[in-house]
């Protein structure tokens, strides 16, 4: 970095520099606003009572309704404890596969040199851009036919096919490993699957954390999905029971909602927060030049 | 970068495909045949699981929704509200990868907004619609409450009644729930270029504008292309957002997009799933079309003559192998 | 991309490998795989309840409370899946057609698509309550079930009840009392049901009365969407007649309505299930309406939830026309095995048939389903309510079975068809399309015409 050797400013220049740097800080301040709001709202009017939301729905002060919402919405067929331990089921797996299998396939696309390859990649391309909404019904069917309604796996088990997050794996192998280091693991008689496991996935680990993420967050927030193939309660979802608690067709307990849906993202800001600091560093990847 | 050819290695090549193309088989393979199957089909009906195939006109289904003037107008709306959240997306995202890889001065608490701007999308696609269909209620709801309190009008506005509000509505939802994601995957691309370009360019007396445009975008080229198809694939097949903010469709059908035109053929009314399995026909062929042009617009012009080259050589060296 | 190509084309040939030709039967109603009797470890028989609430779930755990023989001999496993996120139909239709020992053995749906599973796509699937043990005819002529409903659940294949509710949904018009003395003199529901012209068949008496009423400030009703579904239900013909969509008068006449409503400022604008809605029952919305179209149910899960400053200020009268909103309809699947229907059919019919005081809608009707002082309902049958005690507070101590029973008789359950959620949607859009000034009356009806026949592919 060239930061120590900095050119002397001028006056102007500096004053430039200056309102540059307020203009990115308003900038940033406004995002940042914009970004933190609702989840404020939500963690507000969980606190607030039906009525009162139903006046103004939005408020910034929160309000001593907590314990008293809490108690309708376990008085609802709302289970937090099963909701979560499913959901963590669920999504624990579905990311774990889709990350190391992606990685895998990513690796055998990017190091390996074979006949197929290119019509593999080609094939993983064109795949990722299937509309997913109608090849739905064929899986629906497919899961009924099989026995796969009320099981968990059928809802973690197809994410070991992930071609979209194939492509990205690949893109960044491409620009992140060095051939060397993979023959001087072959060199010191390392197995191929051991050379992957030891030594590549260490090395993927910030794109693994980003995709993670990602992938975490999708798969904690499907909705319509699960709720096609889940029928029994205690393999619901935490999404599936605020939806749920929505759903009472006489009367809308907006309180009751919002901390549902509050205690539905809670997991997700602290799955997260634990990983942020890798969105913090940044990944490299892609073309590095040179 | 001078690929070794590890051809005793290939067989590892497969063995780790294996796992992918294992579940890919077992799990989409199936309904992506059926659902083409079903495109040339006279499937209607939720309860019907057995079809007879269409003996007079073979493409009758994909007529039928090319003629059909709300696909048309899904199509004309997915496009709208990609385009128009795809460019400010972007534009968001360039500034802030400008501002916070900027070697010159560190903008002080970046880790922190990086963390915070990705946030939006941790949040439930539903849960952002009922707070949005909350935020423009009519005729009471905070915006109103707010531009009465402004005195800037008298009357509760009905927004989500208004075509242009409710796309303006969803292009903005999009636009916040996707900008942070695409920063990081901007960041990271840039993180990836050598800093000794950096430090070349302002050794040489560009400034940061010039630096920006003449070597960091160039630069990440290849994670911009990623970023435009996997958005473009993401925003054609945009569902979420329009199907729960404002009851489907939104006001005369102004954010009715195909993937909801496709989920409401196959699940609801009629559930005309031959017409339905045609519609995503059409998205994917349309998709490939888009994603191809990409491709060949932002090929690395370079990256392509070298792999040329390589083929040539590599055909002149099997044809010198046969010939021995 | 050539290579890709080619890939497409490996996949097609496969497509026709896995082709498979099946052959539809020609019948009157078409006959469904069986599916096999599941037991539990204990060697009871399961019955699977799919429903979008747990108001028949709880329903079975009394029934089970109250025989516990019957909780000896079945199991009952229940899957609620809401209506709300637009997966229940979904779940259901893969479900049912899926077979398998998970699939429904009894399940509910609602008005608003009810008639999809007893005279629709899906109505081989029901089993005729004759087939569950239940004297039928007999029943319903004893319990006296209003004729709306038992139209609504007879397939019209084969002339068999296949379905029947438990609620009565015939809807009244539900006003307040304080805002009543103050413009028209009185809150007695026999007056205030000549001033908006009860029975009338026609609106020409409430527009007077919502005129009269604007000169105070208040509006009628709330939105258009609270006199949408007398509207609907006034109308001879449903939607749909031969594949072709049909605007009856009555409905198209809606359009107009809604219109008048807004321009007069004879409505608050609102949306039904929106916050101003409720706000408007509550009583804390800048100008509260008068009143509200809407069944029993309206009064008592609804209103009574969010009406603690308007608490007994409410009364109700016959509506000027006739109509019924929701319900609940039970259905038995006719896949299940005979041993599982016997036991469905004790359910349904303990549910929707049973007269006694042990009988559910007795129980509903009173409001002693879990206790003394619970929710009243209007239920199905004229003959239990009419041993039953319909007086509530939140009305000021009136007794809503005055009012609600001859509301069921005149509900009609013979202008529905299955499209009506669908349809209904598009329709409401476009109405407020034109009534907010952002289309015209013809463009309103042409771009409801054209989203017909684009969703659903029928003839306009």
């Amino acid at each position: 970095m060239a930061s120590n050797g900095k050119v002397k400013l001028s006056s102007g220049a500096q004053k430039l520099e200056t309102a540059r740097l307020v203009f990115i800080y308003v900038v940033c301040v406004i995002l940042t606003v914009l970004c933190l709001a609702p989840f404020w709202i939500m963690l507000v009017n969980s606190t607030r009572s039906s009525a009162s939301i139903q006046e103004h729905a939005i408020s910034f002060i929160p309000s001593k309704y907590l314990m008293d919402n809490w108690s309708k919405v376990l008085k609802q067929s709302f289970n937090p404890f099963t909701g979560f331990k499913n959901s963590i089921i669920v999504s624990t797996c579905s990311t774990a596969l889709a990350v190391y299998f992606s990685s895998l396939t990513a690796y055998a696309i990017s190091v390996y040199e074979w006949k197929l390859k290119n019509a593999f990649f080609s094939f993983i391309v064109g795949v990722m851009m299937i509309p997913s909404q109608v090849t739905m019904i064929g899986f629906y069917q497919m899961a009924y036919k099989f026995g796969w309604n009320n099981q968990l796996f059928a809802l973690f088990l197809p994410a070991i096919a992930s071609p979209m997050m194939v492509f990205f794996m690949r893109q960044y192998l491409q620009g992140a490993l060095s051939h060397e280091i993979i023959q001087s693991a072959r060199i010191d008689g390392a197995g191929e699957f051991y050379t992957f496991n030891k030594i590549v996935l260490p090395i993927m680990k910030p794109a693994i954390a980003t995709q993670a993420i990602f992938s975490f967050v999708s798969s904690w927030n499907r909705l319509f999905e699960p709720m096609v193939l889940i029928s029994a309660d205690e393999k619901k979802t935490l999404p599936m029971m605020v939806s749920l608690l929505k759903g009472d067709t006489y009367k809308q307990e907006f309180g009751c909602i919002y901390l549902g849906l509050f205690l539905t993202v809670l997991p997700l800001i602290i799955v997260y927060l634990l990983l942020s600091r890798y969105i913090v560093a940044g990944v490299a990847l892609g073309s590095v030049k040179g | 970068m001078g690929k070794k050819k590890t051809l005793n290695y290939a067989k590892y090549g497969y063995i780790f495909s294996i796992p992918f193309v294992v579940a890919y088989l077992i799990f989409s393979f199936y309904p992506i045949i059926n659902t083409f199957l079903i495109a040339f089909s006279d499937l209607v009906g939720p309860a019907r699981k057995d079809y007879n195939f269409l003996t007079g006109d073979i493409f009758e289904n994909f007529k039928k929704v090319l003629d059909n003037p709300i696909f048309k107008k899904a199509f004309m709306n997915t496009l709208k509200l990609w385009i128009c959240n795809f460019i400010p997306q972007m534009v968001i995202a360039l500034l802030l990868t400008a501002w916070f890889t900027d070697t010159r001065s560190k903008v002080k608490g970046q880790g922190f907004f990086k963390v915070v701007f990705y946030m939006p999308n941790i949040i439930t696609a539903a849960t952002v619609a009922i707070l949005f269909s909350t935020l423009f209620g009519d005729p009471v709801g905070p915006m109103n409450d707010l531009l009465k309190t402004l005195g800037f009008i008298d009357k509760p506005v009905k927004f989500l009644t208004k075509a242009n509000v409710a796309q303006n509505i969803v292009i903005y939802i999009q636009t916040w729930m996707w900008f942070g994601y695409t920063m990081i995957t901007l960041i990271s691309g840039v993180i990836g270029i050598d800093p000794a370009i950096f430090e070349a360019a302002e050794m040489d007396g560009s400034n940061r504008f010039q630096t920006f445009i003449y070597i960091t975008i160039p630069c990440i080229r290849t994670i911009m292309l990623f970023t435009l198809v996997t958005s473009l694939i993401g925003g054609l097949n945009m569902f979420d957002i329009p199907k729960l903010f404002i009851a489907n469709s939104g006001p005369n059908y102004a954010t009715y997009t195909t993937s909801v035109f496709i989920q409401s053929k196959a699940f609801e009314g009629r559930n005309l799933r031959n017409e339905a399995a045609a519609a995503s026909l059409i998205m994917f062929v349309i998709i490939v079309i888009c994603s191809a042009a990409l491709f060949y617009i932002m090929r690395d012009k370079d990256e392509a003559e070298a792999r040329k080259l390589r083929k040539q050589a590599l055909k002149q060296a099997k044809l010198a192998s046969k010939g021995v | 991309m050539k290579k890709f190509v080619a890939g497409l084309l490996a996949f097609c040939m496969m497509a026709g490998l896995v082709t498979a030709c099946g052959k539809k039967e020609d019948g009157a109603v078409e006959t469904v795989e069986k599916k096999d009797t599941v037991k539990t470890d204990d060697g009871k028989i399961v019955i699977n309840l799919w429903s979008f609430t747990d108001e028949v779930p709880k329903m079975v755990d009394k029934y089970i409370e109250l025989h516990p023989e019957f909780g000896e001999k079945y199991e009952v496993k229940v899957s609620i899946t809401p209506t709300t996120d637009g997966a229940y139909q979904p779940a259901l239709d893969t479900a049912l057609t899926g077979g398998g020992a998970d699939s429904p053995d009894m399940f509910c749906a609602e008005a608003a698509f009810v008639l999809k599973y007893t005279q629709g796509d899906m109505s081989m699937y029901a089993a005729p309550y004759s087939d569950l043990g239940i004297d039928v005819d007999k029943d319903i002529a004893d319990a006296q079930i209003a004729p709306y409903s038992v139209d609504i659940g007879t397939r019209t294949a084969d002339g068999k009840v296949v379905a029947l509710g438990y609620q009565a949904t015939g809807g009244a018009f539900i006003y307040r009392r304080s805002i009543a003395k103050d413009v028209f003199g009185t809150d007695d529901p026999a007056a205030i049901a000549d001033e908006i012209g009860s029975g009338s068949q026609n609106w020409d008496k409430f527009y007077e009365a919502a005129a009269k009423l604007k000169e105070n400030g208040t509006p009628i009703i709330s939105g258009d969407g609270d006199i949408w579904h007398a509207i609907e239900n006034s109308s001879e013909a449903g939607w749909v007649a031969d594949d072709t969509l049909v605007i009856d008068g009555k409905r198209e006449a809606f359009i107009d309505i809604s219109k008048d409503l807004t321009d007069n400022g004879w409505s608050n604008q609102t949306q039904d299930w929106t916050e101003a809605w409720y706000a408007d029952m509550a009583g804390t919305s800048e100008t509260p309406c008068f009143g509200f179209f809407g069944p029993a149910w309206l009064i008592n899960y609804t209103m009574g939830e969010h009406c603690d400053n308007t608490y007994g200020d409410w009364a109700v009268c016959p509506p000027p026309v006739g109509f019924f909103w929701g319900g609940t309809w039970v259905i038995a699947n006719a896949a299940s095995s005979d041993e599982v229907k016997a036991g469905v059919g004790e359910l349904i019919r303990w549910i929707t048939l049973d007269t006694s005081e042990t009988g559910l809608q007795y129980m509903w009707a009173n409001g002693t389903l879990n206790g003394e002082g619970g929710t009243k309902d209007s239920v199905a049958s004229n003959t239990v309510m009419a041993k039953s005690n319909g007086e509530l507070e939140f009305l000021g101590g009136q007794n809503m079975f005055d009012v609600f029973v001859p509301a069921n008789e005149y509900a009609n359950g013979k202008n529905l068809t299955q499209y009506d959620e669908k349809i209904n949607s598009i329709w409401r859009d476009q109405v407020r399309q034109y009534t907010a000034g952002e289309a015209t009356r013809d463009e309103a009806i042409e771009n409801f015409k054209t989203g017909v026949a684009g969703e659903l592919g029928l003839a306009v």
